[in-house]
């Protein structure tokens, strides 16, 4: 027996050593501060990342024209050492450090601002952020151009971009924008070594692209707070401070380590078992223990804040019965948000009656929006022609699989609905890219959402339902509607701007009901504040890596 | 020996081909699109990607990707994980998983064999009856359950063991417990069978009839053939365990390809699902190919020809 099970084993034997010698490296990692973030790492290319955990990294590893303050998230200057702005807000000139140097030693130069930000212009990019570039004179039409032309398109020169020389950008912008600068804070427009980069140029299948190699170390070159010095995959990232950049004293962990966990319970155990210093994220089964143990005073490393998210429903405006503005109206009527926060989701979250979070935007007042009215909700269905929910089949509300929470909501939803106005629906839980096709398709009723904003701008959730907005997901056409953001978009006055989309929201929550605000998201982080300094829970989800430190 | 070989490769091409085949148009039939996720680029973004992935044709697509394979040697870019193509997934998943399960299988294959032949030589007393059970309940509990006990009971209870995670050996040892326990029980359960037969065998009698004592009947003469069908189990069982399992991985934190298939798949990422599928079939192949060699070798009356 012993021979004969002796092959199977030496070969098992091997395997085993080989595959994880292969598969670890051998350094010891007791000095660095190891931070868990939820989901895998998708790019760490800038032009392309859409995901918080993409862009946290990316926050650390690079530093835009303009960096967030650490308290106030306001923008200020980052590799710009200052900038001006026409009188009619629409020039921006930005004047660039003389020692803001790339990982390698290599000064950053207007020049690699305008590689890059051509770079994200292309549609083969992939960038899923190009439509903040439409801001800027000529971009969406270079964009559109290269898209319908790839090969006889605009040039460049026709796009508000400039670099007159080194230390110097400038950009025209095609109506004012008061956010720009929080933008230039923002990953998609990160510069790249232009230098560095042109060793990675590649045709593949007749596109011009870049081996994706170049994000990873030693190749990957950052001009921010850390560099990258090793990258395994769906493992760990590794983080050293960047020896070239200028507020290097700024810097305190001299090696940052982050994971990346798919399951949050397992993520918690680690963290639990101190494999993980810092969780960036609560993790959602466990959320509401943990929130109790907090409020209780038997943990004291848990810290949570409301956040610059909304979590919403989607009403299809363009099919069936939701097409009916009083159908829409009465829906909204009959939840309760307060009941669904209290015995639902059980979390600090605060609920909404409008989309943008009140308070969160300085100089932006929300409207009121609708309360929990269901007499008046059964007196709109009846007016509607569907007195008690006769004649109304039920209603396809899509959730996504995998997040127990939109499903439990679809069911709360869904019995007061069935309770207040006799409207039945029929919960269907998708994966993720089928609801998503679903929603864009419009195969659906009611669909849940949540929406993190990019910028403090309240564009940055009434822009989603403008007509032909690849995310205007309720499919909500109103030419009124329109008119009003475009108007906003080319008004000056700071005040008048508001008030403009003030009303424009006061159109969605009061008249017209594409979608109903639930609740404003909470998130946070869990650690121990005696030992672990420099990073705290903000209401942008950012997280500023750079001052992370251990005390 | 070598016809042999010859004969199967061969064989594994068409194989190969009609896998590669199906999975292609299954991902082609399932719903969603790769490119749509929560955040909408504009259409121009998704038509350029597609094209860049040649996905605009089906057919066309069919025929890029082998093409791909044999004229450059590459499986391509991956599209939910832009930076890394399908090769760099799978030589950084694949030793992982393959770590992992050889851990368990190692386990299972030296624990099943001792339970087995230690159940059929007490066949019908109390130790018998324990080992049916705990194999029986091994087998139908699923395994995410087993691995939820036992970091309750190594992790949480006790830090005895890390709760999961991967770079040190002892993060390997409850998930290859977890994984390993079906396999051990199966196993068991095979060898107890398979034991218990060659046990009634003459030539068992005959040894017996000439003096040998208990042990050296077992080990000696019985064990060594009642073996066999692990053997034959073997192959495919560790194509199976050791390209990954998605329940173990992800309770465990394992940076593994069984996590990384799924997700490719929930994703709809075409050229990852179809890369690892092959990697996957390849070793299916190759291991039970091994295995059959390895019986013929092992059992004179297996002619390998057959």
């Amino acid at each position: 027996m012993r021979k004969t099970l002796l092959l199977p084993t030496l070969l098992l034997l091997g395997v085993c050593a080989g595959g994880f010698w292969l598969s670890t490296g051998s350094k010891s990692d007791h000095h660095a501060i190891v931070f868990c973030q939820q989901g895998q790492i998708h790019t760490l290319d800038p032009a392309k990342m859409t995901y918080l955990q993409d862009i946290r990294v990316a926050e650390g590893l690079w530093e835009g024209l303009a960096q967030y303050a650490p308290h106030t998230l306001t923008p200020i200057p980052g590799v710009a050492k200052s900038w001006s702005i026409s009188k009619n807000k629409l020039v921006y000139t930005f004047h660039l450090k003389r020692n803001a140097s790339w990982s390698n030693g290599h000064r950053v130069t207007s020049g690699d601002f305008v590689f890059e930000w051509r770079r994200v212009l292309q549609p083969h990019t992939g960038s899923g952020y190009v439509f903040l570039y439409f801001h800027i004179a000529g971009a969406r039409q270079y964009f559109n151009s290269i898209a319908a032309h790839p090969h006889h398109h605009l040039p460049f020169s026709t796009v508000g971009i400039k670099a007159p020389n080194r230390r110097t950008l400038i950009v025209t912008l095609n109506h004012p924008c008061v956010y720009f600068l929080d933008l230039m804070a923002f990953p998609p427009f990160f510069p790249l070594d232009r230098q560095a980069m042109r060793q990675f140029r590649v045709r593949y299948h007749g596109v011009v692209g870049y081996n994706p190699v170049w994000t990873r170390p030693p190749y990957l070159i950052s001009d921010g707070a850390y560099q990258l010095t090793d990258w395994r995959f769906h493992q760990f990232l590794e983080l050293k401070p960047n020896p070239y950049y200028d507020q290097r004293s700024q810097v305190h962990c001299p090696w940052l380590k982050i994971v990346n966990y798919d399951d949050a319970t397992a993520a918690f155990l680690a963290y639990r078992t101190r494999v993980i210093n810092v969780l960036g994220f609560i993790p959602g089964p466990l959320g509401p223990a943990l929130v109790k143990q907090e409020a209780s005073g038997r943990r004291d490393d848990v810290h949570i804040t409301p956040v610059f998210g909304t979590m919403f429903l989607n009403l299809n405006c363009q099919k069936g019965v939701l097409k009916n503005r009083l159908v829409r109206e009465a829906l909204d009527l009959a939840i309760n948000r307060h009941a669904l926060v209290a015995h639902v989701v059980r979390m600090p979250v605060v609920p909404l009656h409008v989309l943008v979070p009140p308070h969160t935007i300085r100089g932006y007042e929300s409207p009121h929006g609708m309360g929990f009215n269901p007499e008046r909700a059964r007196k709109l269905l009846k007016q509607a022609g569907y007195p008690r929910g006769r004649g109304i089949k039920p209603l396809r509300y899509l959730v996504v699989a995998g997040y127990p929470i939109t499903s439990r909501l679809a069911e709360a939803i869904g019995a007061m609905w069935r309770k207040t106005l006799g409207v039945r629906i029929e919960i269907n839980s998708e994966e993720g890219k089928i609801f998503h096709q679903d929603c864009v398709h419009g195969d659906f009723a009611v669909a849940g959402e949540g929406w993190y904003g990019d910028y403090p701008d309240p564009t940055t959730w009434l822009d989603l339902f403008i007509g032909g907005n690849p995310n205007n997901m309720s499919h909500y056409q109103s030419r009124c509607y329109d008119h009003l953001l475009h108007l906003a978009a080319y008004e000056s006055n700071a005040h008048d701007r508001f008030t403009l989309l003030h009303r424009a929201e006061a159109d969605l929550v009061d008249k017209a009901f594409p979608a109903i605000p639930l609740y404003q998201m909470a998130d946070g982080m869990i650690y121990n504040r005696a030992k672990i300094g420099g990073i705290r829970p903000d209401f942008r989800s950012i997280t500023l890596l750079k001052y992370i430190h251990r005390r | 020996m070598i016809k042999f070989i010859c004969k199967r490769i061969a064989q594994s091409v068409l194989v190969m081909w009609m896998v590669y085949t199906c999975t292609f148009w299954l991902l082609m039939a399932t719903p969603g699109d790769p490119f749509v996720g929560q955040k909408q680029p504009p259409p121009a973004v998704i038509a350029a990607l597609k094209a860049r992935y040649g996905l605009n044709d089906p057919w066309q697509a069919y025929w890029r990707y082998p093409v791909d394979v044999l004229v450059h040697g590459d499986l391509g870019p991956t599209i939910s994980y832009s930076n890394w193509s399908v090769a760099a997934v799978i030589k950084n998943t694949l030793p992982v998983s393959m770590a992992l399960g050889a851990l368990a299988l190692l386990f299972a294959m030296w624990l099943g064999v001792g339970a087995g032949v230690l159940g059929a030589m007490m066949k019908g007393r109390w130790l018998d009856h324990t080992l049916t059970i705990g194999s029986l309940a091994a087998i139908s509990i699923p395994n995410f359950i087993i691995g939820s006990v036992l970091l309750i009971l190594f992790a949480v209870n006790s830090t005895v063991l890390p709760s999961g995670g991967w770079g040190s050996f002892q993060q390997l040892i409850l998930p290859a417990a977890t994984l390993g326990l079906a396999y051990w029980a199966i196993l068991a359960m095979l060898m107890r069978e398979s034991t218990e037969n060659v046990l009634k065998a003459d030539y068992i009698r005959t040894a017996r009839a000439k003096g040998g004592s208990p042990l050296r009947v077992m080990s000696v003469h019985a064990a060594p053939n009642a073996s066999l069908p692990i053997m034959a189990f073997l192959g495919p069982a560790a194509a199976g365990i050791l390209t990954g399992s998605f329940v173990v991985e992800k309770l465990f934190a394992i940076p593994g390809m069984g996590n990384v298939f799924v997700n490719a798949c929930l994703n709809k990422d075409i050229p990852l699902v179809l890369g690892i599928t092959m990697v996957y079939t390849v070793i299916l192949i190759v291991m039970n190919m091994l295995a059959d060699i390895a019986c013929a070798m092992a059992d004179p009356r297996v002619a390998i020809n057959a």
